[in-house]
C-alpha cells in the first residue's frame, strides 16, 4: 500500500517538474549529476544546471574545477556516475551509443586548440564537417561560402591553417561548429591562445551567433571578457556549483 | 605505411598459401588412391550365364556400389599372364586347366562402405570369398582423415595469427590519422562513416597481397609439376594435383583469405580509436 502511494507521488512530481521544466523551454537540463572517476576521486558533485534556448552562459572555474569534464558530459564523451542529463528534451543518459553521432550533430564545439587538419585547407575543413554528416555535395558547396563570409574569411578559403593567424585559425573552427546550423555551441576557453584584441574580435563573433539564436556555453579564464559581457555566469569550484547569476561578473562582487 | 601492410600481408599469405596447396594435395591424392581400392568377390565354379547376370544385378544394388564387372577365369588368366610379362612362362600349360576362379570385380563410391559391402557379398550364394585390401585401407583412410583435419586446424592458427599481425599493421596508419578520425566524431560522424574508409584500404591490401602470393606459388608449382612429371611420378602410383586445377582453388581461398585479413584487421584496428 505505502509502496503504492509512494509510486504515485513519485510519479505527481517528476509529472509536475516536467510541466513546469517544458514550460521554461530549457534546452540543456542538468539534475543531481555527480561523476565520480575509477579511482574515487569525485569531480563533480550534486550539479544541477538548467539552459535556456538562446541563453550565453560562462562557466568559470580555476583548472581542475571541473569545467572540461561538465562539457564532456554533455558531449556524451564520458558517462555521468549518477543523475540525469536532458538535451533538447532528449535524456542522454539512457542514449544508446549509436545515437551518440546525432547527439553531436546538435552541439558545435569549438576548443582552445582549435583542432583544425593542417593539411586541408580552410574551405576543406569546413567542408569536412558537412562531408562527415553526410550532407549531398550540393549542400556543401552552397552552405559553406555562407557561412565563411559570416565569420569574415571569404577571401580566404584556400589557405591552409598554417598560414593563418590565431584569431582567424579560431573563426575557422567557430564556421566549422556552426557549419551544420546546430542549437548549441560549446566553447571550451576558446580565448586561451589569443590576444585581447582577437579575442574581442572571436567575442563579437558568439554574440552575433547568439543573437542569431544558438544557445552558448562557453567555459573560459578571461576575467576582463566575463566582466564586459554582463551575461549568465556559473562558477564552478571543487565539483559544485558555487554561484549562478544571471548577469554577474567572474568575481563576486564585494 | 601501406607498403609495410602489403609486405606482411603477402608474407602471411605464402605461408598460409602453401598450407591451402598442400592441402588441396592430399585431398587430390587421398581421393584417388581411394577410389582406386576395388573389391573382388570370387565366384564357386561352373555357374551358368543367367546366375552371374542375377548376381550382378543384386551387387549393385547394394547401397555404396559404383561399378560392378564380371572378370571370367580366362579373363582373369590373360591379365595374371599380362602381370607377370617376362615370366609368363611360368603358366604354361595352365590354360586346360584354369585355376583360377570367375569373379566380380566391385568399385564403391567410398572406401567407407567396404566392410558393410563385403559382408552382404558374402552371405550370398555360390560366391566363395571377398577380397579387399582390409589393413591397407583402414590405414589409409586414417592417414588421409588426420591430414585434411591438420591441415584445415594449421589454416585457422595461421588465419588468427596473421589477423593480428596485418592488424597491428594497419594500426600504424589509424594512429597516423587519429587526430582526423577524433574529429570526425566531435562533429557527429557514425562509426561506419570512420570506419569504411579503413576497411576498403584493408581488402584492398588484401586483394594486392592476394595477387602477389598467386603469382609467386602458381609459378613455384608450375617448376614443381615440370621436374617431378620427369621423373618421380612414373614410380609412384599417384599423381599431384594438375596445374590448371590448382591454380583456380588456390586463387579462390588466398583472395578470400586475403579479403577477410584485410577488413578484420581494420575492423580491429580502428576500434581503439572510436571510442571518443
Amino acid at each position: 500500500m505505502t509502496h503504492f502511494f509512494c509510486r504515485i507521488i513519485k510519479d505527481f512530481r517528476s509529472l509536475c517538474r516536467n510541466i513546469i521544466l517544458k514550460g521554461c523551454d530549457f534546452l540543456i537540463r542538468l539534475n543531481d549529476v555527480n561523476k565520480v572517476f575509477t579511482d574515487g576521486h569525485k569531480v563533480l558533485n550534486n550539479i544541477n544546471l538548467h539552459i535556456q534556448k538562446g541563453e550565453f552562459v560562462f562557466l568559470v572555474g580555476s583548472s581542475g574545477a571541473g569545467k572540461s569534464t561538465l562539457i564532456k558530459l554533455m558531449l556524451k564523451e564520458t558517462e555521468a556516475t549518477t543523475g540525469k542529463i536532458v538535451i533538447d528534451n532528449e535524456d542522454i543518459t539512457k542514449m544508446r551509443r549509436r545515437y551518440i553521432p546525432h547527439l553531436r550533430r546538435n552541439i558545435g564545439v569549438v576548443f582552445q586548440d582549435f583542432k583544425l587538419l593542417q593539411e586541408k585547407t580552410v574551405y576543406e575543413n569546413v567542408a569536412f564537417a558537412m562531408e562527415v554528416i553526410e550532407a549531398s555535395p550540393r549542400e556543401v558547396r552552397r552552405q559553406v561560402p555562407i557561412i565563411l563570409s559570416m565569420v569574415g574569411l571569404s577571401k580566404k578559403y584556400d589557405l591552409y591553417p598554417q598560414q593563418l593567424s590565431g584569431g582567424e585559425q579560431q573563426r575557422v573552427s567557430l564556421a566549422r561548429a556552426m557549419v551544420n546550423s546546430p542549437k548549441i555551441l560549446i566553447a571550451d576557453e576558446p580565448t586561451g591562445n589569443l590576444d585581447p584584441d582577437t579575442s574581442r574580435e572571436i567575442m563579437k563573433l558568439l554574440v552575433e551567433i547568439n543573437q542569431r539564436g544558438t544557445t552558448i556555453l562557453m567555459a573560459t579564464h578571461a576575467k576582463d571578457i566575463v566582466d564586459n559581457m554582463k551575461k549568465r555566469v556559473v562558477a564552478i569550484e571543487g565539483g559544485r556549483i558555487v554561484r549562478d547569476e544571471m548577469r554577474g561578473a567572474y568575481c563576486r562582487e564585494t | 605505411m601501406s607498403l609495410a601492410s602489403v609486405t606482411s600481408i603477402t608474407a602471411t599469405l605464402l605461408v598460409i598459401g602453401i598450407f591451402v596447396m598442400l592441402a588441396l594435395n592430399f585431398d587430390y591424392i587421398a581421393t584417388n588412391i581411394e577410389s582406386q581400392v576395388e573389391m573382388k568377390a570370387f565366384l564357386v565354379d561352373g555357374l551358368g550365364q543367367d546366375v552371374i547376370e542375377s548376381m550382378k544385378k543384386n551387387v549393385e544394388s547394394l547401397d555404396g556400389v559404383k561399378t560392378v564387372t564380371f572378370e571370367s577365369k580366362t579373363q582373369a588368366l590373360e591379365k595374371f599372364k599380362e602381370k607377370f610379362n617376362n615370366n609368363s612362362y611360368l603358366l604354361e600349360g595352365l590354360d586346360d586347366r584354369n585355376p583360377l576362379p570367375d569373379s566380380l570385380i566391385v568399385t564403391m563410391i567410398s572406401p567407407n562402405n567396404a566392410k558393410e559391402i563385403s559382408e552382404s557379398i558374402s552371405k550370398m550364394s555360390d560366391v566363395e570369398n571377398v577380397v579387399y585390401g582390409k589393413e591397407v585401407l583402414d590405414k589409409l583412410l586414417k592417414i588421409t582423415y588426420a591430414l585434411r583435419v591438420g591441415c584445415l586446424l594449421l589454416i585457422a592458427v595461421l588465419l588468427i595469427i596473421s589477423t593480428f599481425i596485418i592488424a597491428n599493421t594497419i594500426k600504424l596508419t589509424v594512429f597516423a590519422r587519429r587526430r582526423e578520425i577524433s574529429i570526425m566524431k566531435f562533429v557527429g560522424a557514425t562509426d561506419w562513416f570512420v570506419r569504411w574508409p579503413f576497411i576498403i584500404e584493408g581488402v584492398v591490401i588484401g586483394i594486392i597481397g592476394s595477387i602477389i602470393t598467386v603469382l609467386a606459388l602458381s609459378s613455384v608449382y608450375m617448376y614443381f609439376v615440370k621436374t617431378l612429371s620427369g621423373s618421380m611420378l612414373g614410380i609412384m602410383s599417384f599423381t599431384i594435383m594438375p596445374f590448371s586445377e590448382i591454380v583456380i582453388d588456390t586463387t579462390f581461398f588466398v583472395t578470400c583469405i586475403g579479403i577477410f585479413i584485410g577488413f578484420l584487421g581494420s575492423v580491429i584496428s580502428v576500434r581503439k580509436f572510436l571510442k571518443v
